[in-house]
C-alpha cells in the first residue's frame, strides 16, 4: 500500500501544474459562481456585502422571467435544427471525400477551412454583411429573380441565418467522420458486394453501424457546442439578442443579465441550470447510445 | 444606507459601511471572505505605489475612438509636465465592452483611480458606492465647479452625492443630410417644428428624394424622453416612471403612422440604425435623410460621410431639451490617490490649455470660460456648427431631469424591443405600450 502511494507521488507531481490551473481557472470560479447564484451579487458591490437570497434566483428564472424561457426556446430550436443538419452535412461530404480521386486533398482542406475560423468574430461580421438586405446573398437571389428577405435584420430569419453559419462550419466533425470511414475494413464491403448488397444497403448495414461510435462522439460534442453558441449571436445583434430577441441564445441572455444589467447572482444561477441541463442532455444521449452505438472491438463483453 | 463622507485615509475599498445582522449570517460571511481572499491577495500583489518617494501613478480609463485617445493623452501629459511626480497609466477602448471591463475591474477591487462614465451607468455606480462623493472637494474648492452651468454639474448628483464631473455638455440633435436635401431643393427641418409637421416634411422627402425622410426614433429613449417632457411628463419621476402605458402607446402610434405614410425606412433598415455606433447611423449610411443623435456627435458623423450635414433640435418645443452631461469623470472610492485624482479631474475641466487640447470631443467644455475660448478658436466646420446649435438651444434649455435611475440600461433595451415589435408588425402599439411599461417598471424594481 505504502509502496503504491510512493509510486503515485511523481504522478501527482507531474499533474501538479495542470491541477493548479484547474483549481484556479475552473474549480474555484465555479464554486464561487455556485455561491453567487444564491446571492444578489451585482458585481459592483463588494462580494462580502452580497445578500444571501436562498433559492430566489432559481425561482425567478422558472416562474417570473419570460425572457428566460424565450432564450431557452431559441437555444433549443437552434440546437435541434443546426446540430442534425450539420452532422448530416459533415457525414455526407465525408462520404464523398472518402474516395480516391484527383485533388481530394484540396477539397478536404477547403471543406475544413471554415471550421478553422471557428466562432470567430470576423466570420460573424462577414455573415452579417452577406445576409442583410443589400448583401451578397440577396444579389445572388436577384439574379434568379427572387427578392430576398433582409435575413439577419428580419426576426423571422435571423436565427436561421445563424444556423446556416453553424452548419457551414461542419469541417471538424467531417474530418472525424473521414477518419472513422477509413477504419471500416474494406473486406466487409467486398463480402457484402459478393452477397449482392447494393450501395444503400452497404451504407445502412455496414457504414452506419461501423461508424456509430464516431457518430455518437460527434453528436455529443456538437450538441454541447450547439447549446453554447454565443459569438455569432453576440456579433450579429450587437450584444442585444435582437432583432426583437430572435437571436437571444441562452448564453447571450446570461451575459446580458450578468454584465449589462449587473445581476451576476441571477446570471450565476442561470449558468448552473445551464450546466445541469447540458449534463442531463449528455447523460440521456449516453443512455440511448447503448441501443445504437456498436463497438466492434468490444465483442468479447 | 449609511454614508461615509470622509474617505478613510489610504484604506483599500472600505467594506465596513454596511453591517449585516449578525448570527446566522456569520458562516456566510466567512465563506464570502474565504472566496474573496484570492481576489484581495491579487489586489494587494498589484501593490500600492511607492508613496514614500512622492511618485504617484494614476490609472485612467475611458472609452472612445483613437482621436479621443490622442487628445486625452496629450492633456494628461500636460498635467505630468506641470506635476512631474504624477504619471498616468492610460487605458482606453471602444464603447462596446467598456462597461464589462470596468465592472470586472471594480469587482476585483482594481477599479481605475479615474474613469469615464455616462448617464446610463452613473446611478448604478453611485448607488453602490463605487464612486467617491466629490461634495467635500467641491465645498473646499479643490474641485472648482463655479464656472459650470448650474444644471450641468447637478446632472452628476445621485442621491445627494456628487458622483461625477461632467466632462462635456451635449443635447439632443436631429442631424440631416444637407447635400441630399439641396440636390432636390427640399427645405431643411427647423428647430421648433411640430412632430406632425416634421413627419409631413419627412414624408415629402421620401417621395421627392426616394430616400426615407427620417430614421424612426420610436426605439430611441432620448427621443421618447424629449417627447414626454414636451407634454409635461418625464421618463422618470422620483424613483418611479414618469409616463403611463397610454403615453408609450401614443408614442408607438405616432411612429406607426409615420411608417404607414412612408416617412421612415422599413423595419429592417430601422433596426440597422438602432445602434449607438456613429458609423451606422442612417444619415451617414445614406439610408435616411435624418438621424436622432447627440449634437456633439456631429464631427464624428461627418467623418463617416462625404455629404454635408446640418443639425437642429428634435421636433416640438425645444425647451424640453436639457444640458446633459455627455459623460463624466468619476473617482474610485477605493483609490489610494483620491486627492490627486480629483486634482486631475479639476485640471481637465478648468485648465484653459487642457480645454484647448480636448476641444469638443466629449461635448461642449463644461467650464463656460473654456467653452467660449474653444468656440472662438475652433476651425472644424462640423464642430463649429454643433457649437452654434447647442449655444442657440442653450438659451431655451429647460431644467434638467434627474439622472436616470439604476435599471436605465435595461429600460433602453426594453424600449428598443417593444418599438421593434411594432415596427416589424408583430405587435400593436397598444400591446407594445403595455409590455414596455410593465417591463420598465420591473427594471427599476417597481414591478
Amino acid at each position: 500500500m505504502r509502496a503504491r502511494r510512493r509510486e503515485n507521488l511523481p504522478g501527482y507531481l507531474f499533474l501538479g501544474p495542470w491541477l493548479l490551473g484547474l483549481m484556479a481557472i475552473t474549480a474555484i470560479p465555479m464554486l464561487l459562481s455556485l455561491y453567487l447564484s444564491f446571492t444578489d451579487y451585482d458585481v459592483l458591490t463588494p462580494l462580502s456585502d452580497a445578500q444571501w437570497v436562498g433559492w430566489d434566483n432559481y425561482e425567478r428564472m422558472f416562474t417570473s422571467d419570460p425572457a428566460y424561457w424565450h432564450a431557452v426556446r431559441v437555444t433549443v430550436t437552434f440546437a435541434l435544427i443546426a446540430v442534425p443538419v450539420k452532422l448530416a452535412a459533415a457525414l455526407g461530404v465525408a462520404l464523398l471525400l472518402n474516395r480516391a480521386f484527383r485533388g481530394v486533398g484540396l477539397f478536404r482542406g477547403l471543406f475544413y477551412l471554415p471550421s478553422l475560423l471557428g466562432g470567430s468574430v470576423a466570420l460573424a461580421i462577414v455573415w452579417v454583411s452577406m445576409f442583410n438586405r443589400d448583401g451578397a446573398f440577396n444579389s445572388l437571389l436577384a439574379l434568379v429573380g427572387v427578392n430576398g428577405a433582409p435575413w439577419v435584420n428580419d426576426p423571422t430569419w435571423a436565427l436561421e441565418t445563424l444556423m446556416l453559419l453553424a452548419v457551414w462550419q461542419f469541417g471538424a466533425p467531417m474530418v472525424i467522420f473521414l477518419a472513422g470511414l477509413k477504419q471500416v475494413p474494406a473486406e466487409l464491403y467486398e463480402a457484402a458486394a459478393v452477397d449482392g448488397a447494393g450501395a444503400w444497403r452497404q451504407f445502412a448495414h455496414i457504414t452506419l453501424p461501423m461508424l456509430s461510435p464516431v457518430i455518437f462522439f460527434n453528436l455529443v460534442l456538437e450538441t454541447i457546442h450547439g447549446f453554447q453558441g454565443f459569438t455569432s449571436a453576440f456579433v450579429l445583434s450587437n450584444g442585444t439578442g435582437g432583432p426583437v430577441d430572435s437571436t437571444l441564445m441562452y448564453t447571450l441572455n446570461l451575459y446580458i443579465n450578468g454584465f449589462v444589467r449587473l445581476e451576476m447572482g441571477y446570471a450565476s444561477a442561470m449558468a448552473w441550470v445551464f450546466l445541469l441541463a447540458i449534463g442531463l442532455i449528455t447523460a440521456v444521449l449516453f443512455r440511448t447510445g447503448r441501443f445504437w452505438v456498436h463497438y466492434s472491438d468490444s465483442e468479447g463483453q | 444606507m449609511s454614508r461615509t463622507t470622509t474617505p478613510r485615509g489610504d484604506a483599500r475599498p472600505t467594506r465596513a459601511h454596511r453591517t449585516p445582522p449578525t448570527g446566522h449570517t456569520s458562516r456566510r460571511r466567512l465563506l464570502a471572505a474565504a472566496l474573496t481572499l484570492p481576489l484581495l491577495i491579487g489586489a494587494a500583489a498589484c501593490g500600492d505605489d511607492s508613496s514614500g518617494s512622492g511618485k504617484t501613478e494614476l490609472s485612467v480609463f475611458w472609452w472612445g475612438a483613437e482621436a479621443r485617445a490622442a487628445l486625452t493623452e496629450q492633456a494628461l501629459d500636460l498635467y505630468t509636465r506641470r506635476h512631474p511626480e504624477v504619471t498616468f497609466k492610460k487605458t482606453w477602448q471602444a464603447n462596446q465592452g467598456y462597461f464589462d471591463k470596468l465592472a470586472t475591474l471594480t469587482a476585483g477591487g482594481n477599479a481605475p483611480d479615474l474613469f469615464q462614465l455616462d448617464d446610463n451607468y452613473i446611478a448604478e455606480y453611485a448607488t453602490r458606492n463605487v464612486t467617491l462623493d466629490l461634495t467635500p472637494y467641491k465645498n473646499d474648492g479643490r474641485l472648482d465647479l463655479s464656472k459650470f452651468p448650474e444644471s450641468l454639474w447637478q446632472y452628476g448628483v445621485v442621491d445627494g452625492k456628487l458622483a461625477g464631473v461632467a466632462s462635456g455638455e451635449n443635447t439632443q440633435g436631429l442631424v440631416y443630410d444637407k447635400t441630399l436635401l439641396d440636390r432636390f431643393k427640399l427645405p431643411a427641418p427647423t428647430t421648433g417644428m411640430s412632430w406632425e409637421a416634421f413627419i409631413a416634411w419627412a414624408e415629402n422627402v421620401s417621395k421627392t428624394a426616394k430616400v426615407p425622410g427620417t430614421q424612426d426614433p420610436s426605439a430611441d429613449y432620448k427621443a421618447f424622453w424629449v417627447w414626454l417632457r414636451q407634454q409635461g411628463k418625464d421618463l422618470y419621476k422620483g424613483k418611479d416612471l414618469g409616463f403611463t402605458e397610454q403615453d408609450a402607446t401614443a408614442w408607438f402610434d405616432l411612429w406607426k403612422g409615420a411608417r404607414d405614410r412612408g416617412a421612415t425606412p422599413t423595419a429592417d433598415v430601422i433596426h440597422e440604425g438602432n445602434v449607438t455606433d456613429v458609423s451606422k447611423q442612417l444619415v451617414v449610411t445614406g439610408k435616411a435623410a435624418t438621424s436622432w443623435v447627440w449634437a456633439n456627435q456631429m464631427p464624428e458623423l461627418k467623418k463617416n460621410t462625404k455629404n454635408e450635414l446640418g443639425v437642429v433640435a428634435y421636433p416640438g418645443d425645444p425647451s424640453a431639451q436639457w444640458a446633459r452631461a455627455s459623460m463624466y469623470f468619476s473617482v474610485f472610492r477605493g483609490s489610494p490617490h483620491k486627492d490627486v485624482a480629483v486634482d486631475v479631474m479639476n485640471f481637465l475641466a478648468n485648465d484653459p490649455e487642457a480645454g484647448k487640447i480636448l476641444g469638443t470631443d466629449r461635448g461642449l467644455p463644461s467650464n463656460l470660460d473654456v467653452r467660449k475660448q474653444v468656440a472662438d478658436s475652433v476651425d472644424d466646420p462640423a464642430m463649429k456648427q454643433s457649437i452654434a446649435v447647442e449655444a442657440e438651444l442653450a438659451k431655451t434649455f429647460g431644467p434638467p431631469p434627474a439622472v436616470p435611475l439604476p435599471g436605465h440600461s435595461k429600460i433602453k433595451t426594453e424600449l428598443t424591443k417593444s418599438a421593434e415589435e411594432v415596427q416589424y408588425g408583430r405587435q400593436t402599439p397598444a400591446a407594445a405600450g403595455a409590455a414596455f411599461h410593465a417591463a420598465a417598471k420591473a427594471a427599476i424594481g417597481q414591478g
